[in-house]
């Protein structure tokens, strides 16, 4: 008898919980089950709402999650959140571990979550399902337009351009006409990267050729730095690198030659070899899509935006050793690629590439004609190596 | 052709080198009978307060007006690196030897502990830096490979003998000094002693608290002057996030690949290092990348096998290793 009555006491309690936050209450209804999370309607103000960021490290590797931090705080202090309205979780390996940490982000509260490594992106999308009521950002992904889910959004930045531009300040500066390449995984992402990279270098030095080495993992400070000191010994003197650390930069100073960063400005960290760095303001897109919450605005399902937008800008050049009239010619290439007449990978180019099936895929795009790189969708998809790189292996 | 050979020969020497000085760190804790498993976090605890010590140095010195230079500046980083290892080691030695914890659980302990610790440092100092913490020209300058007249300019044999940072040549004559006081003093006899049969050794009057304490802690401040190599050479004074990562558990095992012996370790550490960079110098065609990297483990395992094989106990690791020694049980 006493179990009927807790039952019927109980289940008014849970419908006066649903007609309150159905109301709009301002109060969200304290966390502990799936009623936690509030509805996506106009309840959500300056003051209540909060925002969850899944890293797969922490500030403190001075790169990839470094840089997505610095749009984290950009974005609070744009809106004017407070310290308790964002919830990090960092070091968050591409594994279960992302399941959890998306759903200890819905149990506190959140009504957005970025997830901001590549491989939590399966996560992202069986957690979003779950989920309507809250909306899920995932960077560098390709799913959300496939998945059909409403909630689950995609975004990132067009890197490409901004490597371009610094490929051209390692086009000048090469005396022997090699440069380097420390790259992380096949991936398109990176491929697509280091592509752009080095036509910015072709544009201003027609002899220069490169050769790109892989490290299978996106943060291995020993493994960059033999990969970049056997990049050196092949004779390459300006290498760049898509991977985490400074131990690329280094490796370069020592050895006298010169690096091209990515992530980070690391001048500080080898004052006499870094050239420049190519980065990412994640802060625009942050920003953008929590005041799309605020004002209940949809989520675009892709987001990309490049150079125009200062989405992705080149970290201060080091003037100290770059070539001369580098600063010029980069100034010069961004107000054509802002302007959309100059494509990154415009015709006439070809590349040979492998396709996630293992299977051998060619593009050849004529002249005149330009591949729409990050366009249709905010993934990179460019994963051709064209003439003049050389992948060892 | 020679170049290829030269350039693989010296980068294996370089990849070995702060394996070879975990492994030397590891090889004398387990001849006193622990088996420390904590040399990652050793190598962690020893590669930020190496670098730590060097930043403030030059800090401070250029606070009080002074230039710092760069023999100080790595004696300091040595100094500091060994005290840290040494540090994690005690920690280690007073929960097995006098409190008789589980050996392993409490190496795997160290490893999770010294991790953090390196980490959280660093990221505590790259704040208070506002930015990297790195130390200046004249540190990189120490660690920088030395140019010894004549002997450097060698064709060839300068390059492979005579071209390595200071650090190459400190952990050679460690592992020179350590086999000698291994097999030819009366204290490496007793510390072999303590390791095989530490009651045997009790009976003779050997001390084992004592030689177990002494050797895991020496052990590990070498372990964390391995730890320092990295954060020093590998990445050039510069902290990066989780720069140990997996190299600790690599020394472990170049301490089997070398077969408890420190001479052995010289070389087995220039193959093992050899194997590790192999694939960025010689290709071979078809073969992927992940199976090229997994070469120096495969070749581990096989040495595993090869040493339980042949039975032979001047290879095998010392018969006391791995359990706590307690006189009342005997």
């Amino acid at each position: 008898m006493r179990k009927r009555v807790l039952v019927v006491l109980l289940s008014v309690v849970m419908m006066m919980a649903m007609l309150l936050t159905g109301c709009g209450s301002s109060t969200p209804a304290p966390s502990g089950g799936a009623a936690a999370p509030a509805a996506g309607d106009a309840g959500i103000t300056k003051d209540n709402i909060k925002v969850g960021f899944v890293h797969i490290s922490d500030p403190s590797d001075m790169g990839y999650t470094y840089n997505h931090d610095v749009g984290t705080k950009e974005m609070q202090e744009a809106l004017g959140l407070s310290d308790s309205q964002i919830i990090n979780k960092f070091n968050v390996p591409e594994g279960a571990e992302c399941d959890t940490a998306l759903r200890e982000l819905v149990d506190a509260g959140c009504n957005i979550i970025f997830a901001t490594s590549f491989g939590f992106e399966d996560y992202v999308k069986e957690v979003a399902a779950e989920y309507p009521d809250v909306q899920f950002c995932h960077a560098t992904g390709y799913q959300a337009a496939s998945s059909g889910l409403p909630n689950m959004h995609n975004y990132f930045a067009s890197i490409y351009e901004a490597r371009y531009l610094a490929g051209i300040a390692a086009g000048l500066k090469t005396e022997t006409n090699k440069l380097g390449y420390v790259a992380a995984f096949p991936f398109a992402e990176v491929i697509s990267g280091y592509t752009a990279f080095y036509l910015g270098a072709k544009s201003v030095n027609p002899d220069v050729t490169m050769q790109i080495m892989y490290t299978n993992s996106w943060n291995d400070p020993t493994v960059e730095s033999q990969v970049a000191k056997a990049l050196i010994e092949k004779g390459c003197d300006v290498i760049s690198q898509h991977s985490d650390s400074t131990a690329p930069a280094t490796t370069a100073e020592e050895n006298g030659v010169w690096q091209v960063g990515y992530n980070n400005d690391m001048i500080s960290a080898a004052p006499k070899a870094s050239l420049i760095s190519a980065r990412i303001n994640w802060g625009i897109y942050v920003t953008e899509a929590v005041q799309s919450i605020l004002d209940g605005k949809e989520i675009p399902v892709d987001w990309c935006k490049g150079l125009a937008d200062d989405a992705v800008f080149l970290s201060p050049l080091n003037t100290a050793i770059a070539a001369p009239g580098t600063q010029e010619a980069i100034d010069e290439a961004a107000e054509a690629i802002k302007s959309g007449e100059l494509k990154v990978f415009a015709g006439p180019l070809t590349g040979e590439g492998v396709d996630f099936d293992g299977k051998t895929v060619t593009v050849d795009i004529a002249a005149g004609d330009y591949y729409p790189e990050q366009e249709q969708a905010s993934a990179p998809s460019w994963n051709y190596v064209i003439p003049g790189c050389t992948v060892l292996e | 052709m020679l170049d290829v050979a030269t350039s693989l020969t010296i980068a294996a020497v370089l990849a070995g080198t702060p394996l070879l000085l975990g492994a030397l760190g590891e090889i004398l804790t387990e001849k006193s009978g622990n088996l420390n498993l904590g040399v990652e976090g050793m190598m962690f605890m020893g590669a930020i307060t190496g670098l730590i010590g060097s930043y403030s140095y030059e800090q401070a010195m250029l606070a009080a007006g002074m230039t710092p230079t760069g023999l100080m500046s790595a004696l300091i980083a040595l100094l500091v690196s060994f005290i840290a290892g040494a540090f994690g080691a005690l920690i280690y030695a007073f929960l097995t030897v006098s409190l008789r914890a589980n050996q392993n659980v409490t190496g795997l302990v160290l490893t999770i502990f010294g991790t953090g610790f390196g980490n959280f440092f660093g990221e505590y100092f790259g704040l208070k830096a506002g930015g990297y913490v790195a130390v200046s020209a004249v540190t990189k300058a120490a660690f920088a490979p030395v140019h010894i007249p004549v002997l450097s300019d060698l064709p060839v044999v300068g390059q492979l003998l005579f071209s390595y940072n200071w650090m190459v040549y400190f952990a050679l004559a460690l592992a020179v000094i350590m086999a000698w006081f291994l097999m030819r003093t009366r204290v490496g006899l007793n510390l072999r002693a303590v390791g095989e049969d530490p009651a045997a050794a009790d009976a003779a009057g050997i001390s084992v608290t004592r030689y177990r304490y002494l050797a895991t802690v020496i052990g590990g401040g070498i372990c964390g002057i391995g730890g320092m190599y990295m954060s020093m050479v590998t990445t050039s004074g510069v902290w990066v996030h989780g720069c140990v990562s997996g190299y600790g558990w690599l020394a472990v095992a170049l301490v089997i690949f070398a077969t408890w012996s420190p001479l052995r370790g010289i070389l087995m550490a220039v193959i093992f290092g050899g194997l590790m960079i192999m694939r960025m110098y010689v290709s071979i065609p078809g073969l992927p990348v992940q199976i090229y990297d997994m070469i120096p483990y495969a070749a581990t395992i096989l040495v595993l096998i090869i040493t339980s094989v042949r039975q032979n106990k001047e290879h095998a690791m010392p018969a006391g290793t791995g359990y706590n020694y307690f006189r009342e049980e005997r």
